[in-house]
């Protein structure tokens, strides 16, 4: 480990966003964190990252010198990708498979529109080749190609004018050696560009999404590299000299070199990070206990709402996702959409009924209330139209809102809804916000269904710029244990890249029988390949790292059947490279999904997953002063809730100690978000600063 | 609008679907077969005590059957109890909610204090209930009985306990006993998540307010679905179409519809659609209104108001006639198991006469043909069979105004996921040679049509059979409109590029050796407008992809291409000829010259007739009929393709037979 990041006073967790580059800045001394949020430059997200460091700097009046660890949350690969703006690239691929883009997976994203499109293919036709190499199902060289082959196919590449070049050969999982041997041929024939194996990338079987998932990372990785070079530069201009970390779409985080080779693996960082830092602060705070049976992260932000769930400590992973319109093969942080956030426009259909999103304001125009060109009312309108949030303090005071129009816009919708009175603006809010609640409760309830989890098990934990706002009017209509309402919402991500690890999966396809008594010497030589592969990754991540452990998963099917389960390997189980045992963990998983196992049917298993964990030394987390029984209001805000005008106390997060207990309804104004309670729920805030807020009159107006 | 407060109508309007789809999560999560996992075929619904349905999901599941109708199979059963479920895969029994025998429907009945309140829906295709074939879905079977076990509506539970009677009926008459129960359960378990969240919305929000919602989300969804079909102009269109034979006679099969429209009320006639045939294509709708008619109504609507709600509510305004004893409205015990190829024309029929009343909406025809190949393998070792679908294969989509079709896909009728070749090769003896698009498939157009997928592989197994189900516009191309021409026809080469290499047209089963390569060829989609109108670039930029040959881009579009550029001169040239040499009004319709031959020896008054005399006989005898009245009027039509047209050259005489054989069945 090394000494100077394990000792050094400061840690500084960095999230590029769109509109806003968050940093959390934890003092391991002082045991304090300290935030800022400081506006994006898209046009060089450095620039942000560099401004608002020294900001922190000046502001807290520390020396560069004693920043021991940067860790870095950046969104370019998912817009680089998402816009398609990647560098040009070529994909070679085995004869007869030149349109693995095209034909994608032959489905359409709409199949009710039928004036719907399919994605645009990542590589257009006319930059797909086609060469003579080709492996069998098991691995075996069916076409190998001759010296004249690979010179064409160079000389073709070298005449598109490409700056990536990314190769996926048909079974390449079942002998990577042969793919990266042709990949050596051609590197050696195009020695300006770098040619990419899938198989490096991923090393699953599903031509089409391998391919994609190389072809991304090769797209992205000349922009990955100058960006972080770029980055890196500046950080030791100025005097830093910590080491940088970038966070990854499976809630960990990577050293700059890896993740300058492998950007694949930031794509979906940011959401992942949130999910990372709700499971940490379940885990250690007072809700200690709690936190480990469950929790339901919730990310309200300014276009969508995302959920996630952690059980036992552990975000719930997916191996199977979408950016946009491209499926992403690797074992990412399980985040689900589900509907609206803040910019979400209000409006009523020609039957007059009333509708929330799907368009939205997002963050330009905004909504009405912005005052920046928006014309619709969006949810925001709505909080502040009901008095939830404050037009002069709203962002702690950054942005100024205009209540009037707000107000006068959802008049508006109220008179096509038929809501009439002097309150019908509020009434009509209150309805929005009503289906807005009702409709995302609905899609939690859906994803809580596929993951055959109950809500009542979970912690509900609100983040982002709206979700504290909103949280209480979900938890409303989902009954979940309680709400734990986090100390600084609006920079969760910063906070989230903090707290974690450094974590990267390996996989390797293997579709063999399992556990049938013949000892499965070349499953476990497998396992002891990626074992190897991995632990080469961990020694090489950098001596911040602590203790390094790995982590086995397999998926396995009876024989005949159609789908794998995935079963966890325990670690003793790994070691003592036992079959038997993990037979038993399938068949117990089978048990508990389907109600049976199947003693008839052999076992067959498909794919080898190990994960290297490398800990970071553990943040400290800050403590709060002990608070009085009830502290102070700052005053009260006129708030129309449930039909009716109501006096609301509002507090100040910074005057709330620990063992502070306040019932709602009640307001707290945050400098990055405001954090409402629903009459009937009680809230004590813990040693951390977390409120821990409980359901405390079930059968309230609600019913 | 309704009685129910319109914010309320949209929270509950919400929550209904979203409990039909968490049922469907539910069923897929715990589900045990492919169909389920993967293929997704199959659907969960809330009903109401009439039995249709009002709350569907939006995005899991089979999307097309919102107009089933439970009704019947509901009044089959007398006394329901809390905790029953009734079970039915019976399409005559359950008067079309099942369509074939794979298909088991459950119906559970929820109460609330005693009362009935709706019912929760879910249906499986189940992978096998006996029969004939594995799998009980062929082509040949000319009869019911030959499709394996029917179970007409009864109860499967009763008070929360299995019907251990029905269960053993179950797992002795099909070969994947198992299988069906493990899907059976995850039915189970999808109806039993319904009752809970129908239980929390009535004690959340009232009975009263559920019982309206009922009624009020149907009426909801048909004052707009009313509001898109008035763009429909008031008016009589009428359209015809063909699948290509019913593979046990060489004649094809005619659907014929004539809409009438009026101020949103849309009727649909079928009357002169072909009777019943002695083959498997068949489709049961008991003569109403039905999922399989309508399915292309539910595209047009959310195409044209994506906040429609989705529920029976939408067809209201529409209304059919569909005469009995035809393909369309069968008596039993005709053969259904391959419905799904005649739905996928039934689809094409619609879009046509829709095309008809709104030409600046409806594409032109699909591939119209879905077609999973089939591989039955032997393994000579334990002489077993394997079975299994190496790809299941799509057309290009029609072109539309404004856009080209989309290249290798088509989600008219179901939006299936293939497999990778990956994981072909590692299940299935076959070697895939080439999976890509058919260049020069889709029909030429100022918008072109989409390609159709090419398919090539090599059998690496001793010996087996290649099962062909869904078949289809291998004649009757997809066809072109306002000057678009058709798309390519579908092929089937088996051998391809050897000497041997022979067209196997339209497959119910061939067997193969090891080595042999098939090639499946999908037809493409119909263009749209005046190729000659297609920008030279566009056309350029489609040869440079491949997706046009330098030949197509001359002859169909009269752009000259040399060297990777357009030849200005020369096109402008080609472009001027190829406007003197056609006709003076550019052809709204276009499907190609197989389907004009047969129009022009066939005529619509013709068959009017023909259909006419058949219906006075027995609906069982009309088949036979038929094929009689059609052997005496088409003597020269035999197995070979290469003879339709010159079968179909003497129009004049054609007629005169015609006559003297329909005067033959009139006696």
């Amino acid at each position: 480990m090394n000494e100077s990041t394990a000792t050094a006073r400061y840690r500084v967790g960095v999230d590029v966003g769109g509109t806003f580059t968050d940093f959390v800045l934890a003092d391991q001394v002082g045991q304090r964190l300290v935030y800022h949020k400081q506006p994006s430059v898209p046009l060089d997200p450095s620039e942000a990252v560099l401004e608002g460091l020294r900001v922190l700097i000046e502001r807290e009046k520390i020396d560069p010198g004693d920043i021991g660890l940067i860790v870095h949350g950046t969104t370019l690969a998912l817009n680089t990708t998402i816009q398609r703006k990647g560098a040009r690239a070529a994909l070679v691929v085995s004869q007869g498979n030149r349109d693995v883009l095209e034909i994608a997976r032959c489905r359409m994203p709409n199949s009710y529109d039928f004036r719907a499109g399919k994605e645009e293919p990542l590589v257009p036709r006319s930059r797909v080749l086609e060469l003579p190499a080709r492996l069998s199902a098991t691995g075996e060289v069916v076409s190998r190609p001759n010296e004249a082959a690979l010179d064409d196919t160079a000389a073709r590449i070298r005449a598109l004018d490409v700056e990536a070049v990314a190769v996926l050969l048909i079974n390449a999982p079942m002998n990577a050696a042969f793919e990266r041997e042709v990949v050596a041929s051609l590197q050696d024939r195009l020695p300006h560009v770098d040619v990419t194996a899938s198989t490096t990338i991923w090393s699953e079987i599903r031509e089409y999404e391998r391919g994609i998932a190389a072809t991304l990372n090769a797209t992205i990785q000349p922009l990955m590299s100058d960006y972080l070079s770029r980055l890196e530069d500046k950080l030791t201009e100025y005097g830093i000299a910590a080491p940088i970390y970038v966070t990854t779409s499976n809630g960990g985080t990577l050293s700059i070199a890896t993740a300058r080779a492998r950007p694949i693996e930031t794509m979906l960082s940011g959401p992942a990070a949130g999910v990372a830092a709700a499971t940490h602060i379940a885990s250690t705070g007072e809700g200690e206990g709690d936190g480990l049976l469950g929790v339901l992260s919730f990310d309200m932000g300014g276009t969508s709402s995302d959920i996630a769930i952690s059980m036992g400590g552990e975000p719930g992973y997916t191996n199977h996702t979408h950016v946009g319109d491209l499926p992403l093969m690797m074992p990412v942080v399980d985040v689900s959409a589900i509907g609206a956030g803040g910019g979400s426009i209000v409006w009523t259909d020609a039957q007059g009924v009333l509708k929330v999103g799907p368009n939205s304001a997002g963050a330009d125009p905004g909504p009405i209330s912005y005052g920046r060109g928006g014309t619709a009312p969006t949810v925001t309108d709505c909080y502040l139209t009901l008095g939830i949030i404050d037009p002069d303090r709203f962002l702690g005071g950054n942005q100024k809102l205009d209540r009037a129009s707000a107000e006068t816009a959802l008049r508006e919708v109220a008179d096509r809804l038929g809501i009439t009175g002097e309150d019908r603006a509020a009434r009509a809010a209150e309805a929005a916000l009503l289906v807005t609640s009702t409709s995302m409760a609905s899609e939690m309830l859906k994803a809580l269904a596929q993951k055959g989890v109950d809500a009542g098990e979970l912690t509900l934990m609100p983040f982002g710029g709206a979700g504290p706002t909103h949280a209480f009017m979900l938890a409303e209509e989902v009954e979940v244990k309680n709400v734990i309402v986090p100390p600084a919402a609006g920079t969760f991500c910063a906070l989230g890249a903090l707290t974690a690890d450094v974590k990267r999966d390996f996989v390797r396809s293997f579709r063999r029988p399992f556990a049938d008594g013949n000892g499965d010497g070349d499953v476990w030589e497998a396992f002891t390949a990626l074992e190897q592969e991995a632990m080469d990754f961990i020694v090489g991540e950098g001596d911040i790292l602590g203790h390094h452990y790995l982590q086995h998963s397999a998926e396995i099917r009876y024989v005949g059947q159609g789908f794998d389960l995935s079963v966890t390997v325990p670690r003793e189980v790994a070691l003592e490279r036992d079959s038997a045992k993990v037979a038993e963990h399938f068949h117990m998983a089978h048990e508990k999904t389907y109600g049976f196992r199947d003693t008839e049917s052999g076992l067959e298993i498909t794919t080898l997953r190990v994960r290297a964990v490398g800990e970071v030394p553990k943040l400290v987390m800050p403590k709060l002063a002990e608070g009085k029984a009830v502290p102070e209001s700052s005053g009260t805000r006129s708030v129309f809730v449930k039909g009716v005008l109501a006096d609301v106390p509002v507090y100040r997060r910074d005057d709330l100690g620990a063992g502070h207990r306040i019932a709602g309804p009640f307001l707290i104004d945050q400098s990055d978000t405001t954090v409402f309670a629903m009459p009937g729920w009680t809230a004590v805030a813990d040693r951390n600063g977390n409120l821990i807020a409980t359901r405390t009159d079930r059968n309230g107006a609600t019913k | 609008m309704t009685s129910l407060d319109s914010v309320l109508l949209e929270i509950l309007g919400n929550k209904l679907r979203a409990a039909t789809e968490e049922m469907g999560h539910a069923l897929q999560r715990t589900g045990r077969t492919l169909y389920v996992k993967e293929t997704a075929d199959f659907g969960t619904a809330l009903a109401d005590l009439d039995g249709h349905f009002f709350a569907y999901p939006r995005a899991i599941g089979v999307s097309g059957f919102i107009d089933l109708d439970c009704g019947p199979t509901l009044r089959a059963i007398s006394d329901l109890e809390p905790g029953d479920v009734i079970i039915t895969n019976h399409p005559y029994a359950s008067e079309g909610l099942a369509t074939h025998a794979p298909d088991a429907h459950l119906l559970k009945p929820y109460f609330h204090e005693g009362e009935l309140v709706c019912f929760g829906w879910s249906f499986v295709h189940l992978s096998d209930v006996g029969g004939r074939v594995p799998s009980s879905i062929s082509p040949t079977n000319h009869e019911l009985y030959q499709e394996g076990l029917f179970i007409p509506p009864m109860k499967l539970m009763r008070d929360g306990e299995w019907n251990e009677d029905v269960l053993s009926f179950i797992r002795a008459n099909c070969r994947t006993p198992n299988e069906n129960i493990g899907d059976l359960k995850a039915m189970i378990a999808a109806l039993n998540v319904g009752e809970r969240r129908v239980s929390a919305i009535i004690e959340r929000h009232g009975i009263e307010a559920f019982c309206t919602v009922r009624s009020d989300l149907q009426e909801y969804a048909e004052i707009k679905s009313r509001d898109v079909l008035r763009r429909i102009g008031d008016g009589t269109y009428h359209f015809v179409d063909y699948m290509d034979d019913d593979l046990v006679s060489e004649y094809p099969i005619r659907l014929e519809v004539t809409m009438t429209a009026r101020d949103g009320e849309i009727h649909l006639d079928f009357t002169g659609t072909d009777p019943q045939v002695e083959a498997a294509f068949n489709i049961p709708t008991n003569g109403k209104r039905h999922a399989w008619l309508t399915v292309r109504m539910i595209a047009l609507i959310m195409t044209l108001d994506p906040t429609t709600p989705m529920n029976a509510g939408m067809f209201r305004p529409i209304s059919v006639t569909v005469p009995k004893g035809t393909v369309l409205n069968p008596v039993a015990p005709a053969a259904v198991g391959v419905r799904h190829a005649t739905a996928v024309r039934v689809n094409d029929l619609l879009n046509g006469v829709l095309g008809k009343a709104l030409p600046d909406v409806m594409p032109a025809a699909s591939g119209g043909a879905m077609v999973p190949v089939v591989l039955a393998a032997d393994d000579p070792a334990s002489g077993a069979t394997h079975v299994a679908v190496v790809e299941p294969m799509v057309g290009g989509s029609g072109a539309r105004k404004g856009a080209d079709g989309v290249d290798g896909r088509d989600s008219s009728i179901s939006n299936l996921a293939n497999n990778p070749i990956e994981t072909v090769e590692s299940q299935i003896a076959v070697s895939i040679l080439e999976y890509g698009i058919r260049p020069d498939s889709g029909g030429a157009g100022k918008w072109r049509g989409g390609v159709g997928v090419r398919l090539k592989f090599r059998i690496e197994a001793e010996t087996g059979r290649i099962l062909g189900r869904g078949m289809e516009r291998f004649r009757f191309r997809p066809w072109g409109v306002f000057g678009g021409e058709p798309g390519a026809p579908m092929r089937v080469i088996l051998n391809e590029g050897t000497p041997d290499a022979v067209d196997t047209g339209r497959i119910d089963m061939l067997s193969v050796k090891r080595g042999d390569t098939l090639t499946v060829l999908m037809p493409g989609g119909g263009g749209y407008g005046d190729p000659l109108e297609r920008p030279e670039e566009l056309v350029l930029a489609d040869v440079a992809s491949g997706f046009l040959s330098e030949e197509t881009a001359r002859g169909s579009y009269g752009v000259v291409i040399s060297e990777g550029r357009v030849d200005s001169a020369a096109t402008h040239d080609t472009r001027d000829a190829m406007h003197l040499d056609r006709p003076s009004t550019a052809r709204n319709f276009d499907p190609g010259s197989n389907r004009d031959a047969w129009d022009a020896a066939i005529s619509n008054d013709m068959v009017a007739r023909l259909n006419e005399a058949l219906m006075d006989h027995g609906a069982s005898s009309r088949s036979r009929r038929r094929r009689v009245f059609y052997a005496e009027t088409l003597p020269d039509l035999s197995g070979s393709e290469g003879t339709f047209t010159s079968a179909l050259s003497d129009p004049d005489a054609i007629k005169a037979r015609a006559r003297k054989a329909l005067e033959a069945l009139s006696h």
